[in-house]
């Protein structure tokens, strides 16, 4: 079997704003679901009781469904309820904000209830209220133990912006695809990607790995 | 405070030869030399990390020795897997944490070694599972699991376990330190009996009053090298080390 | 917004028969990965540095992909490599599982390691193999401590399935767009599509919480 890189070659600029596009989704997903997923998490645990049920419907639900289907979905469907069409990018971005988010928002519970009962009971004993017991005595702990979940977040997203080519976003997958197709050799074209992809995510968990073990013993109590 | 008479004509079934282990950097075995004959009780004493436990796993081949022999019967330990195995056979071993598989009831447990090893038919197994059941006087925990049984009782299976392939040697490692004041003299006794028997054992051991009554021979341990070995009446009423001396005082021994 | 469910009932045939593809496919994929997790496991833990390294090497590649990159790696590498015409369904049956094998490995790796070396240890002790010491003693109990990280990976497995609806393979996800493509109607089949993952994943996100519960490790 002779492999012919040359389609890569030709197509390199084209491909590299993929990559860029890739990298600037997952970026903005991260953001978003760690925000969304933040506020979920703590409203799930300190929030009030009327709140919990539709959260955890949400966070269950997110648990049940594809990605692949709340994309298509928000991008075909949600228009036809709201009569506002989101172009593929934002679509995107709302979908895996929705889907990414529910995963950090079991993180953040699962940070939030790790930390013993122990700590908040002598930060009330001092004085302290619970917003800020919370906020200076658990969440520190608390993220911590998160931190190595919070690579894997950082891995999803990623690998799942990939999922957004089936709604025409122009990320790194959907370009590929592209020049495949043009170029009729596929086989290159997806090897480099697998490539370009292994080289992107394998540092993610490294250190993500190596802030964890610098970080540790701040967590233990 | 009778001990059954031991005759020291008796052959050398463990013969240790200037052993040494290092671990890293760290000596745990300097050049140890002893002997154990057949139907010998054999004491190990001495401070932790003084190298008995870890002479004990070299014997059995869990740990490889890094210099000198040792030697079963005449014969050196074998390094490859098939002949320690068969080895090991003749060998038990009874660990500090019980050791038991919690997914096999008492009974279970027991005949492990003789279906899986020794290949007897399930019948034949569990039959000789029951009567060392019996003997170590837990016939009716045969089909309790070992998160039901106290540690006293998880250290008696542990050495039915032990006997049910027949060993010509029983290595005892720390038997009764992790056990509950209550439930060490339960275990004692069942080794007190084997000893009575006739079973040829090495104790690495803190209980002093069990050494002193059922050893043949005590040795004493300190920084991986043997300080003094005999008689327990030399070892606890009489000893010739000044060091050995202290290590009993410390924990208290008045003799 | 002019709605008509119908079209709905009207084609539940069709959405039953991808439903059940759905779940063959997880399941097959799953008798893959079980056993082939298992092997990545033992490969990974054996004192060859070979193996050892081999299946590291493995897992940490395919954790370090994304699903559908593979799936369309596989549609397109297999036949040209392996000489022969591979249905979409077995193609996407092999990307399944050796994205899956590559977790389980780990999984099954971490469950192993944390069985005290003590029971090993007492198993040699009796004589036991290596191999019959990892067979009787160690596995069955690290069975036990990886049953609810396997009940997560089947969830997300599940899940998983959909991707293979871009090489054309019959299952929920395919036959739910093709519908909407011949009926035009998108709001209704991609809800529909959406709902009936639902009601399948709901109960085993939840199935996993039960096992985490019932399982969890008490040393």
């Amino acid at each position: 079997m002779e492999l012919d890189f040359s389609p890569l070659f030709e197509s390199w600029r084209f491909l590299l704003g993929g990559v860029g596009l890739t990298l600037l989704l997952s970026l903005l997903t991260v953001l978003c679901s760690l925000v969304l997923g933040g506020a979920v998490g703590l409203a799930r645990i300190y929030g009030p009781a009327w709140l919990r049920a539709p959260l955890v419907f949400y966070i269950d639900s997110m648990r049940a469904v594809p990605v692949l289907v709340v994309l298509v979905w928000t991008y075909f469907a949600l228009p036809i309820i709201t009569g506002v069409a989101l172009p593929p990018f934002w679509a995107a971005l709302v979908a895996l904000t929705a889907h990414v988010g529910a995963y950090v928002a079991e993180i953040v519970r699962a940070g939030l209830t790790s930390v013993r009962p122990g700590q908040t009971r002598a930060a009330l004993a001092l004085g302290m209220s619970q917003a800020q017991a919370v906020r200076d005595i658990i969440l520190p702990q608390a993220v911590v133990r998160m931190l190595p979940a919070f690579g894997s977040v950082i891995s999803v997203a990623i690998k799942d912006t990939a999922i957004a080519t089936v709604i025409a976003v122009p990320e790194y997958m959907n370009r590929s695809q592209t020049v495949a197709g043009e170029s009729f050799h596929p086989i290159e074209v997806f090897l480099t990607a697998m490539a370009v992809y292994f080289i992107i995510l394998f540092p993610v968990t490294r250190a993500v790995d190596m802030v964890y073990a610098r970080l540790a013993h701040l967590g233990r109590s | 405070m009778s001990r059954k008479g031991h005759d020291a004509g008796q052959p050398a079934v463990l013969d240790y030869r200037a052993v040494r282990k290092q671990f890293g950097s760290f000596t745990a075995l300097a050049g140890v030399s002893m002997q154990v004959h057949r139907t010998e009780v054999v004491c190990l004493i001495g401070p932790s990390g003084s190298g008995k436990s870890t002479l004990l796993r070299c014997t059995n081949g869990l740990e490889t020795i890094d210099g000198g022999e040792i030697l079963l019967d005449g014969a050196a330990l074998p390094r490859d897997p098939r002949g320690m195995r068969a080895m090991r056979r003749r060998m038990g071993m009874v660990f500090q944490n019980f050791e038991l598989f919690p997914h096999k009831t008492a009974l279970g447990n027991v005949a492990s070694g003789p279906l899986t090893v020794l290949r007897l038919s399930r019948d034949e197994a569990e039959q000789r599972a029951a009567a060392l059941l019996e003997k170590v006087g837990l016939a009716d925990k045969a089909a309790s699991y070992p998160s039901n049984l106290s540690g006293g009782q998880q250290q008696r299976v542990a050495i039915a376990r032990a006997l049910a392939m027949q060993p010509e040697v029983m290595l005892f490692d720390e038997p009764t330190s992790a056990l509950d004041p209550e439930t060490i003299g339960e275990v004692l006794n069942v080794m007190k009996t084997l000893a009575e028997e006739g079973m040829t054992m090495v104790v690495v051991t803190h209980e002093m009053s069990f050494a002193r009554r059922v050893a043949d021979q005590v040795v004493v341990f300190e920084r991986g090298q043997i300080i003094e070995q005999g008689p327990p009446e030399q070892i606890f009423d009489a000893p010739l080390v000044e060091r050995t001396r202290d290590f009993l005082s410390h924990l208290g021994w008045a003799g | 917004m002019n709605l008509d469910w119908s079209v709905v009932w009207a084609n539940a045939g069709p959405l039953a028969q991808g439903t059940a593809l759905t779940v063959v496919l997880a399941v097959a994929t799953m008798a893959i990965a079980i056993p082939g997790g298992i092997l990545l496991a033992l490969m990974r833990l054996s004192g060859s540095r070979l193996l050892s390294g081999a299946s590291a090497s493995f897992t940490e590649l395919f954790r370090n992909l994304p699903l559908i990159l593979v799936i369309y790696a596989a549609y397109y590498i297999m036949p040209i490599t392996l000489d022969v015409a591979f249905s979409p369904f077995v193609t996407g049956l092999v990307a399944l599982s050796l994205n899956v094998a590559a977790y389980n490995g780990e999984t099954f790796r971490a469950g192993i390691a944390s069985i005290r070396k003590g029971q090993s240890e007492a198993a040699l002790a009796l004589g036991m193999s290596r191999w019959q010491t990892m067979r009787d003693i160690v596995l069955p109990q690290a069975v036990r401590r990886v049953l609810p990280v396997l009940a997560s990976t089947w969830v997300s497995l599940f899940k998983d399935t959909s991707l293979v609806s871009v090489i054309a393979v019959s299952e929920l996800a395919y036959t739910s767009m093709r519908i909407r493509s011949q009926t035009f109607r998108v709001l209704e089949m991609l809800t529909a599509m959406a709902v009936i993952y639902w009601a399948l994943g709901y109960p085993q996100a939840k199935l996993v919480d039960w096992m985490n519960r019932r399982f969890g490790v008490s040393e």
